[in-house]
């Protein structure tokens, strides 16, 4: 159900449900509400709980972000309610993120920039755009261990800045390739 | 016959070269924020990614550099897990770190606007922008949605986000120098600042 619910009214319902227990910040019914979501959700998704708390696990270090400073100026009671609503409204959101298809979103996108096309915006190059991004993710990654081999054959130490300059250099020659490549496609 | 316009590939156009240069810088950060591709501190989740916010911009200039950030967010929103240790999803705008992660757009447009003022680049000003943009609006961005959340003082919420003050100075330093040894190396990128030259006298 969840799973096949459209895209926009997902989007929307998650965010006036997040900016509702936001905004009431201060009702522990509302946070309990918020979490019962969570858990119904999560069951209805079909994660079960061990899904439930491996995103929990996930959520570790934002975890400590968000309590550590808050134990140091606030009181334990005060602070216990503030983490268990950040991390409900971060669940809730996650529900999003769970129950829909990264390319179900994508179309979703394409259809929200539609009516830009009207104001003279060509949103074709929106959608390349993204979808060049993801491409390219796979193609840093793969520089990125050649650079590191290279600088290991060399016996040379992996420092951030020994291996960001080749990975720049590296990654704007693709572009201008890719560039060059989409040119030759018709693409301007 | 008489050439037809349509069948003869030009070079590339600069909004070509610009989508695919933002599309690879967008992707750059994501890969600076994962931990087995770019070594960091062991288990802190301390990451690169804001150095590569501060390059967009430095590098790019103010627009293509912003517009990567957009397509990085765009990205995230749909799901793909491209922030720091792999997050992403719409959790990461319910947490207390979304005001940082959205600064990224508005302190990439001020990195380049400072960085790529005038053609050539100047030391100070790459120096000004990555302070002021790579920090500066980083923090104002994400201070005030830290308090909120986490129902903290402004000033409170300043102290606690003093922690990552010197790693983002170290970041700053690094952005200035590659930036220079790249305009060096590598000057095409650099488009913003030659089309607008060197000042008038």
């Amino acid at each position: 159900m969840l799973h096949r619910t459209g895209v926009g009214v997902k989007f929307l319902l998650v965010f006036l449900l997040a900016l509702g227990v936001s905004l009431q910040r201060e009702n522990p019914w509302a946070i309990l509400g918020a979490w019962a979501l969570v858990v119904l959700g999560h069951l209805l998704a079909g994660t079960g709980v061990s899904g439930l708390l491996r995103r929990l696990w996930g959520l570790r270090w934002i975890l400590l972000i968000l309590t550590v400073p808050q134990l140091i100026f606030l009181e334990p009671q005060v602070a216990l309610l503030n983490v268990s609503r950040v991390v409900a409204v971060i669940m809730v959101a996650g529900l999003f993120t769970l129950t829909t298809r990264t390319s179900d979103i994508l179309e979703g996108f394409d259809r929200a920039l539609a009516p830009l096309a009207k104001l003279g915006v060509d949103t074709s190059r929106i959608s390349l755009a993204l979808s060049l991004t993801i491409r390219s993710v796979p193609v840093i990654l793969a520089f990125s261990g050649q650079i590191r081999e290279a600088l290991r054959a060399r016996g040379r130490r992996v420092t951030p800045k020994a291996l960001i300059m080749p990975l720049l250099v590296m990654s704007l020659r693709h572009a201008e390739e890719t560039a060059e490549a989409l040119a030759a496609r018709g693409v301007r | 016959m008489p050439p037809s316009e349509t069948l003869v590939a030009g070079p590339a156009t600069a909004a070509v070269r610009g989508i695919a240069q933002m599309a690879m810088f967008a992707a750059l950060v994501a890969v600076l924020g994962q931990p087995f591709a770019i070594p960091v501190v062991a288990g802190v989740p301390i990451t690169l990614q804001t150095l590569g916010v501060m390059l967009a911009g430095a590098i790019l200039g103010p627009w293509r550099g912003a517009g990567a950030m957009v397509l990085l967010h765009a990205l995230v929103v749909a799901g793909l897990p491209l922030l720091a240790q792999g997050s992403g999803g719409l959790g990461v705008y319910a947490g207390p770190t979304a005001g940082f992660a959205l600064g990224w757009i508005p302190a990439a447009l001020v990195v380049g606007a400072l960085t790529q003022w005038r053609w050539p680049l100047a030391w100070w000003r790459t120096a000004l922008g990555v302070a002021l943009g790579g920090i500066g609006v980083i923090y104002a961005c994400g201070i005030p949605v830290m308090a909120y959340q986490l129902g903290l003082t402004l000033p409170q919420a300043t102290a606690a986000t003093a922690a990552f003050l010197p790693g983002d100075l170290a970041k700053a330093v690094i952005a200035v120098l590659i930036t220079h040894a790249l305009v060096k190396a590598y000057p095409a990128p650099f488009s913003w600042a030659r089309r607008r030259g060197a000042p008038a006298r």
